[in-house]
């Protein structure tokens, strides 16, 4: 009895093994990746791929990525409402752009949230294209496309870091992709305001090698070139106040003869003239094929008649930039609008007051969400400008006039040589910035000619036009709050620590 | 009678019948019709007494107390005694003998006693002269008589709750039958995870939804649900026809994660799947599996509590055909009052003369204009309607000793309370089990459903409430208007009810196939396969003559899923006994579940003709981005369970499973889930001397175990790619970056649950009462942690913070009456406190969303906003002024409490927690009544203390002119009304979120009322039996709350209860019928 039941339990356990064992084969796969998305690595193996990774930089810097508008399109128009010439319109809801514009902003404020957040976001971007592209084996990816495509997100960064420490200052200085959440290592403290500089002009110095203007094929317009390298490079130099530095730059940009001045202002702002002979660089738009949509149109467009615009970015009514153009100044009406025709219906409505209009499109005259205008955040006109200061802080007054005439003179206003001739080096650094102020209009200059001009001409300028809270700590913004929260490394700016 | 004197006269028979053993004896023998059932139950238990040999007295307080508490609860039980303590019974009884013996020519008198399985007088059974419409019922001890032609042998004894029995009756005339009970609960085989046990030997926490309750007319099976089992707490989703419910069981315990149970449908899990696929008709028991010992065999998906669903299968015997149909009507509880044309057209104009003085008092309409106005549009009578719904099932089923089936087929058609909305569904069911060999058998579970819905466009609720009044629904053309002509846009509702097309259809297949082999006595391998196919397909159109439509010429969408999940299951499950004292069952098993589903999305704008409606997508001159998704997991499991039974006294269960899933980091694909559980039946042990048919059964149980939740969507552990575009040489690229910082470390919420429940059955298991205390810590929650936005991420999934739920469960189970009129009723009650542990590294840790505060100490579902102080008077400007939140306050402003003390208010600081959505307590109260051929059921349900957030009323309280307001704008503050709550007409858009709109949701229902009468049948009928029935659902409801209707919700974890725009649950009134053949 006992051996058969045993021989009956080895049978058993043989039927059981067999039943068992095949069942227990998994066909389950617990490492399955998702097929309708990419993951980091199924990325950065080829040339495609490193031309969408840095694609992305650009999406975040200068796109419709993010409904409020990313860092190019739009958010820098909050941060220029803390100055003399914009303020929060009638239709803004947004507490935070209402506060910046009265200058009662505090660390808790949404649009600096959002202008921090996106500039690092930029920046963690290509960051990963440089150290992902160089990684791409040498078959998958030609030399000079490599080459090229590190240089443009070197770029992207470094306008990045530029912005940042214009911003606040000392900033925290990321050359790296964050791949760990461990808490010790995504804590990370500020760099000395020195080292970021260094680190900007270090990747501006490689972004020189980029293909020039005309280099691009044209499926590659509105990539960064040379110049646009250049440009920012003696713009970081002026910011500086290396003035040598800026003079040389900027005038190794006007000797390239990539660039010249369109002959009519208005072709600055045409949709037919976009990537012209003046645009060193703008931000791309195009309406009504399903890409993003140009807040900036949108949000400075007039509200009255038909045209029902967004009017939360508005001109400062109490500023006198719009009555300091002179009448015959061919600049006025094309950067604001006192009466419009509707195209469709051929009407014309007259305003009660004046709106910007740089970026008004009449091709679609309710709806500027589909603007096709570009935004040109670097053109020549800035690059003669750039020059002209810099020469007049190096004490060369004639040569000066001779490059900010040449501005003064496509807008068809009088040479500053025959109004005010003789200028000492500190009135015509006045005059200079007043020309800047007009000629940049809603190019996100202003905010950053006030600050680096110092805190005693920022207030007086914003005192002026009428908003009494503007204080020497208004030339920075502070620290967002929310990051000073999570992160323990960082320190707010002395000055802004009290509010 | 009073108590004391019931005390006194109880004490009095106690001590009489306590005087020795013998007179006990000669009581029952000589008065053996007159003796109520408590002076048996004294008899019996004085008897047991004597046989174990213990000392009376000892008990004599515990019965008292008990007897008397018994007798408050049973009064009517013991109503005869008091009524008539010293009747002769003798004499009694002889009168009664003689009106049974009159009868013309009586044959033959049969007497008898009917018992219960121990042996008790039951009362109320009926007693059916086999082919004749004759009979009749016992009495209160269980003794009857009854008088039979010669030719009439059989009897017929039947009772509720027991096994019907044929008794012949040729040569006797004196009987004693025993009926078997069929479902004390005690013996009811209770569904659990990979097996089924008796109710009576379960170590966990498990609660099954009741036959009555299972019954309601509805068309998601998951709603009876609601009220059901103690720690259930389900609420409404949407009115809509074929919207589901939400369901949280002891508490949500995740933040971010899926809160919803997990369901398992003949042995196929789906998680937060639309249930509405299958037919509520072919349910044969729903089990909820509460706590951790229960639900720790479904490891990682365990957490939120398991619902097991069983449908019907095949009974050997005669074939049963079944067709039940039943049609009814529904209608929305209420309407919300809002002001008429004249009121609107009033309260607008003196908004207007706010905003702009210098446009006089009458800016929107002259008085003469308002004289002429009329009632003007009432939105929601246009759209509001009583809908018909109607639902027929028919059912086949039997079988032989080997192969039993149940087939049946069902429609049904729901039109919604809200015009041109609907849902209607077929669906098919096989469910076969066939025995191949003695050892091998094998079956299958098929559904396969085809339904469609026509939804409400999004915001149709809203647009009701806020179309202003003197806004028309025609132009005078006849043709629809487009949209209200004021600032803010609403489209016309009635229009895109009636012209838009938002139907979402869908083919769903379930089917599991299984086969069971007994390789020795008690082993048995079982190896089963499941699919879950479904394709879905939404179709919309806004034609031109809408206002949305208009913008575009015509917008059409097409999107569609298709999906599918399949299953492996594999157990061995051992079961033995080992002597008379031990008894063990085993299983071990392997599991896998793949599931993949994809989808696309495509649609266009620009159409010439609305004529083709989404048909025609590729006329439409412009076409919107397509998009197509995928979406995979994967789970495979081990698992194992021991349930050990010493001497039917300790029971112990421990059980593990091992998950590993696809959704967690590489380095935390796999979790082990192990529980353990203790029950002791107190009542078995040989020193309980508590009288069984006082105290029948006594069991206590223990239980801790940890489970996990890994609902976190999929994919959150890896870095994935998003694509974004930007424009390079004047046309579109796209870019390629990641969404988030790849986190390998990933893995479940735990959840350690302890529980501890006692079950007892009182006065011979009339009286069943269960009832469960708990604590459940969930730690490692997945949840968005805030990181560095210098990382380039805000966020990351992360497992972080804790939250605790603790509650206590009731349930009891009465059989009250139980004679010619029975009644049992079944109450449950349960209390759950929330409360979050730790959601970042600060001790005080909170986060805001939207209205809603999650906070460290607070339960989620919190509720934080402003506090309102009255409306500001005049003269009140420079002092309470600065408390109304604007510029330049004005008498009539509404005035906010300064919670943060600095003499001024601001949205941002002056806000606390003004409510929580988390009830005190929930309860449902079921009663079934049967008397002759009728039956009632009386189902009671109700939540308390729990709040809501009326965003409708926000809304209509928003007196801007631009948009209709609630009724009770008409006392609004003006210089001549000045003593109100309700602020002024103006044109200051602030309306802060307060606790004006926080309300007492509480509400007691009548969730459903039942009458049937179920036809005497003549015995040469085909039709074996026939009931017609009457029922209503959501019949009354008692409430404080404002809105449509108190049971409302989203299935959100942190900001539940929230009433907005929300379409509203109606109530039904219906009839049917059910045919058996």
């Amino acid at each position: 009895m006992r051996s058969n039941s045993f021989t009956y339990m080895k049978t058993y356990v043989k039927f059981l093994l067999a039943v068992i064992i095949p069942l227990s084969w998994s066909c389950a796969d617990l490492y399955d990746t998702p097929k309708s998305e990419l993951t980091g690595e199924q990325f950065y193996r080829n040339e495609a791929d490193a031309i969408a990774s840095v694609n992305s930089i650009y999406s975040v810097m200068f796109g419709t990525y993010a409904a409020a508008g990313v860092l190019f399109n739009r958010q820098l128009m909050m941060y220029e409402m803390a100055t003399d010439d914009y303020t929060a319109g009638t239709r803004t809801r947004s507490a935070e752009v209402i506060d910046v514009s009265k200058l009662s902003h505090a660390p808790k404020n949404l649009a600096i949230d959002r202008a921090w957040q996106y500039s690092y976001n930029s920046i963690n971007l290509a960051n990963i294209a440089i150290e992902k592209i160089a990684l791409i084996p040498e078959d998958r990816i030609t030399p000079p496309v490599r080459a090229r495509l590190i240089n443009e997100a070197k770029f992207l960064r470094g306008w990045n870091y530029f912005n940042l420490v214009r911003w606040h200052g000392s900033v925290p200085l990321i050359l790296w992709e964050t791949t760990t959440l461990d808490r010790k290592t995504i804590q990370v403290e500020q760099a000395p305001e020195e080292l970021i500089y260094e680190q900007i002009i270090s990747d501006l110095k490689d972004a020189e090698q980029l293909p020039g203007p005309g280099e691009y094929s044209s499926l590659d317009i509105g990539r960064a070139t040379a110049g646009a390298a250049k440009t920012l490079l003696a713009k970081v130099y002026l910011t500086q106040k290396n003035w040598t530095a800026a003079a040389q730059k900027s005038k190794e940009v006007i000797d390239s003869g990539w660039y010249a001045l369109f002959e009519d202002f208005a072709d600055v702002f045409k949709v037919e003239t976009k990537n012209g002979k003046e645009h060193i660089f703008s931000s791309q738009h195009k309406g009504n094929i399903g890409f993003g949509g140009h807040r900036l149109a949108e949000v400075t467009a007039p509200v009255e008649g038909p045209f029902n615009g967004d009017n939360i970015d508005s001109p400062n009514y109490e500023s006198d930039l719009y009555f300091s153009f002179a009448d015959n100044d061919k600049r006025k009406n094309i950067t604001f609008v006192t009466e419009l025709r509707d195209p469709n219906t051929g009407i014309l409505h007259k305003f009660s007051r004046y709106y910007f209009h740089k970026y008004w499109d009449p091709s679609t005259p309710y709806n500027q969400v589909q603007s096709s205008k570009n935004v040109p955040l670097l053109r020549y006109a800035d690059v003669l400008l750039i020059y002209s200061e810099a020469l007049n802080e190096l004490g060369n007054q004639n040569e000066a006039y001779r490059y900010l005439d040449k501005v003064r003179g496509r807008a068809g206003i009088q040479h500053l040589q025959e109004a005010y001739p003789g200028l000492s080096q500190d009135q015509f650094r006045d005059s200079l910035f007043q020309e800047r102020r007009k000629e940049f209009v809603l190019e996100y200059n202003r905010w950053f000619d006030l600050s680096r001009r110092g805190a005693a001409y920022y207030v007086n300028a914003v005192k002026a036009a009428g908003k009494q809270n503007a204080a020497p700590r208004h030339v920075r913004f502070p620290i967002p709050q929310r990051e000073l929260d999570i992160n323990s490394s960082l320190r707010q700016l002395p000055e802004w620590e009290n509010y | 009678m009073g108590i004391s004197k019931l005390r006194l006269h109880l004490f009095k028979r106690y001590c009489t019948v306590n005087k020795t053993r013998a007179f006990r004896i000669e009581v029952i023998q000589s008065h053996p019709k007159k003796y109520s059932l408590i002076s048996k139950f004294y008899s019996m238990k004085i008897d047991q007494r004597s046989r174990y040999r213990e000392p009376v007295f000892k008990f004599d307080l515990l019965k008292i107390v008990a007897v008397v508490t018994l007798a408050l609860l049973c009064r009517p039980s013991f109503a005869i005694t008091d009524e008539q303590p010293d009747k002769n019974p003798t004499h009694h009884q002889g009168e009664k003998l003689l009106t049974k013996a009159s009868p013309p020519l009586p044959e033959k008198t049969v007497t008898g006693t009917v018992t219960d399985e121990r042996g008790e007088g039951l009362p109320g059974v009926t007693i059916q002269i086999k082919g004749v419409p004759r009979g009749t019922t016992t009495e209160a001890d269980g003794t009857f008589s009854i008088t039979l032609s010669p030719e009439e042998n059989v009897l017929i004894l039947s009772f509720v709750g027991y096994l019907t029995e044929e008794i012949d009756v040729k040569n006797r005339v004196l009987v004693t039958v025993s009926l078997k009970p069929t479902d004390n609960s005690l013996n009811e085989i209770v569904v659990i995870g990979y097996g089924t046990q008796k109710r009576k030997d379960l170590t966990g926490s498990v609660a099954s939804v009741s036959a009555n309750v299972l019954r309601q007319p509805v068309n998601s099976f998951d709603k009876v649900l609601q009220g059901a089992v103690s720690g259930a707490l389900v609420t409404s989703t949407s009115g809509q026809p074929g919207a589901g419910v939400s369901i949280k069981i002891r508490g949500a315990s995740s933040i971010q994660g899926g809160t919803e149970p997990l369901f398992i449908i003949d042995g196929f899990p789906l998680y937060d799947a639309n249930l509405s696929f299958i037919n509520p008709s072919d349910i044969a028991s729903i089990d909820v599996l509460k706590d951790a010992s229960a639900t720790a065999i479904y490891g990682s998906r365990g957490a939120n509590g398991v619902v097991i669903v069983t449908t019907k299968k095949g009974r050997e015997g005669k074939v049963m055909v079944n067709y039940e149909g039943s049609y009814g009507v529904e209608s929305v509880r209420r309407k919300i009052p809002l002001v008429n044309a004249p009121e609107f057209a009033r309260l607008r104009n003196e908004a207007l003369f706010d905003r702009t003085p210098s446009g006089g008092p009458n800016q929107y309409l002259s008085e003469e204009e308002i004289a002429r106005l009329g009632e003007g549009t009432n939105w929601q009578n246009e759209a509001f309607v009583t809908a018909p719904t109607h639902n027929h099932l028919l059912a086949v089923s039997g079988g032989n000793s080997k192969t039993r089936f149940h087939l049946s087929t069902g429609y049904f058609n729901q039109n919604g309370t809200i015009i041109n909305t609907g849902f209607e569904r077929f669906n098919l069911r096989l469910n076969l089990d066939t025995e191949i060999t003695d050892r091998l058998k094998s079956g299958v579970n098929f559904t396969g459903n085809i339904s469609s819905r026509q939804n409400a466009p999004s915001g149709t609720v809203s647009a009701l409430l806020t179309m202003p009044p003197t806004a028309t629904i025609y132009n005078a053309d006849g043709s629809y208007t487009l949209r209200n002509p004021f600032e803010n846009i609403i489209s016309n509702p009635i229009a895109s009810l009636h012209l838009e097309t938002n139907e979402d259809k869908s083919l769903r297949a379930l089917a599991t196939a299984y086969a069971e082999y007994e390789v020795i006595s008690g082993l048995r391998l079982r190896v089963s396969l499941g699919t879950d196919l479904s394709a879905g397909k939404q179709n919309s159109y806004q034609p031109s003559t809408v206002y949305q439509g208009s913008l575009v010429n015509g917008r059409a969408s097409i999107d569609g899923d298709y999906s599918l999940s399949w299953l492996n299951e594999n157990t061995l499950t051992y079961y033995k006994n080992l002597g008379s004292k031990h008894s063990i069952n085993a299983l071990v098993g392997f599991t896998q579940q793949v599931s993949s589903s994809e989808s696309f999305s495509q649609g266009s704008t620009q159409f010439i003709s609305d004529d083709l409606l989404y048909h025609g997508i590729g006329s439409g001159a412009v076409v919107t981005t397509p998009s197509s998704g995928y979406q995979g997991w994967g789970l495979m499991s081990y698992l194992s369970r021991v349930n050990y039974n010493y001497n039917d006294r300790y029971l112990l269960t421990g059980s593990i499973r091992f998950d590993g899933s696809s959704r967690f980091g590489r380095d935390k694909k796999w979790g082990a889930f192990p529980s353990a559980a203790f029950s002791w039946k107190i009542s078995n042990e040989d020193f309980f001397g508590v009288d069984p048919s006082l105290i029948s059964d006594l069991k206590l149980r223990a239980s801790y175990g940890a489970t996990g939740n890994q609902e976190i969507g999929l994919y959150q552990s890896l870095s994935t790619l998003g694509n974004d575009r930007y424009l390079i040489g004047d046309n579109i690229v796209i870019g390629y970056s990641p969404n988030r910082i790849a986190n390998d470390l990933l893995g479940w919420e735990k959840t350690n649950q302890f529980d501890l429940g006692f079950d007892f059955s009182l006065l011979s298991n009339r009286i069943h009462v269960t009832a469960d205390a708990y604590l459940k810590r969930t730690r490692d929650l997945l949840l968005n942690v805030e990181i560095p936005w210098t990382t380039g991420h805000s966020s990351s999934l992360q497992n972080f913070g804790s939250i605790e739920n603790k509650g206590l469960e009731f349930g009891i189970q009465s059989r009250n009456l139980a004679r010619k009129l029975t009644w049992n009723s079944e109450f449950n009650i349960s209390f759950n406190r929330s409360k979050v542990l730790q959601i970042n590294d600060f001790e005080e840790g909170f986060y805001l969303s939207g209205n809603y505060i999650v906070q460290v100490g607070k339960p989620l579902g919190s509720f934080y906003g402003t506090v309102t102080d009255g409306v500001l008077q005049a003269g009140e400007e420079e002092t309470r002024g600065k408390l109304t939140g604007k510029t330049n306050p004005k008498p009539g402003d509404r005035v906010y409490k300064d919670i943060d003390g600095n003499d001024a208010f601001s949205n941002a600081t002056d806000r606390t927690i003004i409510g929580t959505a988390q009830p005190d307590f929930i309860f449902g109260f079921q009663n079934h009544f049967t008397w002759k051929q009728f039956d009632l059921s009386v189902f009671l349900q109700g939540i308390c203390g729990g709040h809501l957030l009326n965003g409708n009323k926000q809304t209509l309280e928003f007196l801007t002119g631009s948009q209709n307001a609630s009724a009770i704008a008409r006392d609004r503050w003006s210089p001549d009304n000045t003593d109100t709550e309700i602020p002024r007409a103006s044109g200051d858009p602030s309306n802060f979120f307060s606790n004006r709109f926080v309300e007492d949701a509480s509400y007691l229902r009548l969730r459903n009322i039942t009458l049937g009468y179920t036809l005497p049948t003549p015995g040469n009928s085909p039709i074996s039996s026939l009931r017609i029935y009457f029922t209503a659902q959501n019949l009354l409801t008692l409430t404080n709350y404002t809105g449509f209707d108190p049971d409302v919700s989203h299935r959100s974890n942190v900001s539940p209860g929230s009433d907005s725009g929300n379409y509203p649950v109606p109530r039904l009134v219906s009839g049917g019928v059910s045919l058996n053949f």
